[in-house]
């Protein structure tokens, strides 16, 4: 079977005979990935600090009296009948002050003037960790503030709404970058390979005449689509992954990358990028050849 | 093409076929003809009488706008694209036009008859030089065809055509551009593919040197419409079936 021969040779005929293009094409499809797989990165790892962070969420009901002994259980039972909650936890003045003072270290001289009933008792609520949805936890904090001497409660949800927000204008920058992809490639592709298919017209009409299948004649022109796809999609994760090491070995350290503990796709998304890259490149070159080759 | 063993079985037939080119050209009118496995068949006539649009109805390069043609049994108007691409396989054509791609070597033109079939590297080189022998072309064979002359063109058209070893040659005009020479060199090749081979042969031509002495039979076209020519009586189909 000299089949496969043929098919490679001719594909190979054809990416020579219009390589200016190709090569054209070729950054193309690598740009778009790119920019693409760049958002995209981008997104999923805010994706996975954001559930993270969520992870940690608590709230802190500031009182304004110590809660006694005998009254906590009863606060207990009621914060609890409210909602799922993982654990609670009475914080009195002293105890207060005492955090503080461990955390100042060193300068815990300045709190020498301030007596250490400065500071307000507090309860601190870690919620369940399902608790994470951002309007569940708003409502929590609303009914911890009904709480007997409630004076404030510390949620950080403004925060958290905050990053929300960012999150969600990074899918849409995920979203038209993606259309942006799947337009540049199916197009691109099927530009490039109406040249092909131009450059050989003559040759295309005379295979027919000669009796050439239509395997023959269509297959180099599906594969040089699919190379392009696949070529084009490896050189543009390659370069984001060069890009993220860059980034990695320059930012590293204690700050805000390590907040995110950024890391690369993982091997199954690569595939799934790459595979779909030559799926679109496949799909444009598939259209140029129902369009433009009548066999 | 199946090789069919009964006699009576035409290889091609035509019933009734008339071919008329938009608006009002009659090229081919009412010709009914048929052509068996293994003969020889000489189509003479003069300029514009049909020729080349017969032998592009039976290769199905044209459709008839009546009638019906048949090639192996099979009617053309019925098979499907793909049966069309197998039988074109089978089917050699030296176009009167050539139909050469100039910006190629001769054996890149001629192999690529033999490509379309998957042939080997070893077979497709082999065969094209035994072509390229029998008509006096081995010193061009990696020349472009557009530097060549008309009657070297001519030639290399014909052993594509003849590549295949085709069970079916329709040959238009195939000495055309040639000399005395050159011409027995064609002829040759057609005796050689009838006999080696059991090549049927449709021969299109005005050269009345390569039918003047033949055995074979020779039927003329006049205004598209298809009679015996008119100095040689019908030949019996008998004498080619030894
Ligand atoms: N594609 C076409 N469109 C319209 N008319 C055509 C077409 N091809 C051929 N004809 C006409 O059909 C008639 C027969 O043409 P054809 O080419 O079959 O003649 P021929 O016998 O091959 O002539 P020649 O010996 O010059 O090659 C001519 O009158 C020609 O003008
Ligand atoms: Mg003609």
């Amino acid at each position: 079977m000299h089949f496969l021969a043929y098919i490679l040779r001719q594909t190979g005929k054809n990416l020579r005979q219009t390589w200016g293009t190709q090569v054209m094409t070729l950054l193309t499809v690598t740009l778009s990935v790119l920019l693409f797989a760049f958002f995209f990165l981008i997104y999923t790892n805010m994706l996975r600090a954001s559930t993270r962070l969520g992870n940690d969420v608590r709230l802190i009901v500031y009182l304004d009296q110590e809660v006694t002994a005998p009254m906590r259980p009863v606060l207990e039972k009621k914060i609890r009948g409210f909602a799922p909650v993982e654990k609670i936890v009475f914080v009195s003045r002293t105890e207060a002050f005492a955090r503080l003072s461990a955390q100042l270290g060193k300068e815990k001289d300045i709190l020498n003037d301030m007596g250490p009933d400065f500071l307000p008792p507090s309860i601190e609520v870690y919620p369940l960790k399902k608790l994470d949805d951002l309007t569940k936890i708003n409502q929590f904090s609303d009914f911890l503030l009904t709480l007997p001497h409630a004076a404030k409660v510390q949620s950080g949800s403004d925060w958290l709404r905050r990053f929300g927000y960012f999150t969600n204008l990074l899918r849409a920058v995920v979203l038209l970058s993606g259309s942006l992809l799947i337009i540049s490639m199916t197009f691109i592709v099927s530009y490039t390979l109406r040249l092909t298919v131009l450059s050989r017209q003559g040759e295309l009409e005379i295979l027919r005449l000669l009796g050439a299948t239509s395997a023959y004649i269509r297959l180099p022109l599906l594969l040089e689509g699919m190379l392009q796809g696949f070529l084009g999609s490896s050189c543009g994760l390659a370069a984001l992954y060069i890009l993220y090491q860059w980034i990695a070995r320059h930012f590293s350290g204690p700050g805000f990358l390590n907040l995110f503990d950024f890391a690369f796709f993982p091997p199954e998304l690569t595939t799934a990028i790459l595979l779909t890259s030559v799926l679109l490149c496949t799909g444009g070159s598939l259209f140029s050849i129902r369009r433009f080759i009548r066999v | 093409m199946p090789k069919d063993a009964s006699t009576d079985k035409p290889l091609v037939e035509l019933v009734n076929v008339t071919k008329i080119y938009p608006p009002d050209v009659v090229a081919v009118e009412d010709v009914s003809l048929r052509i068996y496995k293994g003969e020889i068949l000489f189509l003479t006539g003069m300029s514009g009488a049909g020729k080349t649009t017969l032998i592009k109805l039976i290769c199905r390069l044209e459709t008839p706008t009546s009638g019906v043609i048949e090639v192996a049994g099979r009617d053309l108007s019925r098979i499907s694209t793909a049966g069309i691409q197998r039988m074109r396989q089978k089917i050699g054509v030296a176009y009167q036009e050539f139909r050469l791609l100039d910006k190629q070597t001769v054996l890149q033109n001629i192999a690529m008859a033999m490509e379309v079939t998957y042939a080997s590297t070893k077979d497709i080189q082999a065969r094209v030089e035994e072509l390229l022998a029998l008509l006096n072309l081995s010193d061009k064979r990696d020349k472009l065809v557009g530097e060549l002359s008309r009657g070297e063109q001519q030639r290399v058209a014909l052993a594509r055509a003849a590549a295949n070893g085709p069970s079916l040659l329709l040959a238009d005009e195939p000495t055309g551009n040639l000399d005395a020479a050159a011409t027995e060199l064609v002829v040759n090749l057609f005796r050689h593919l009838n006999e080696k081979n059991g090549s049927t042969i449709i021969v299109a031509t005005h050269d009345e040197s390569i039918y003047a002495e033949t055995q074979h039979r020779v039927m003329a076209l006049c205004n598209g419409k298809l009679s015996a020519h008119p100095n040689r009586a019908p030949r019996q189909i008998e004498l080619f079936e030894a």
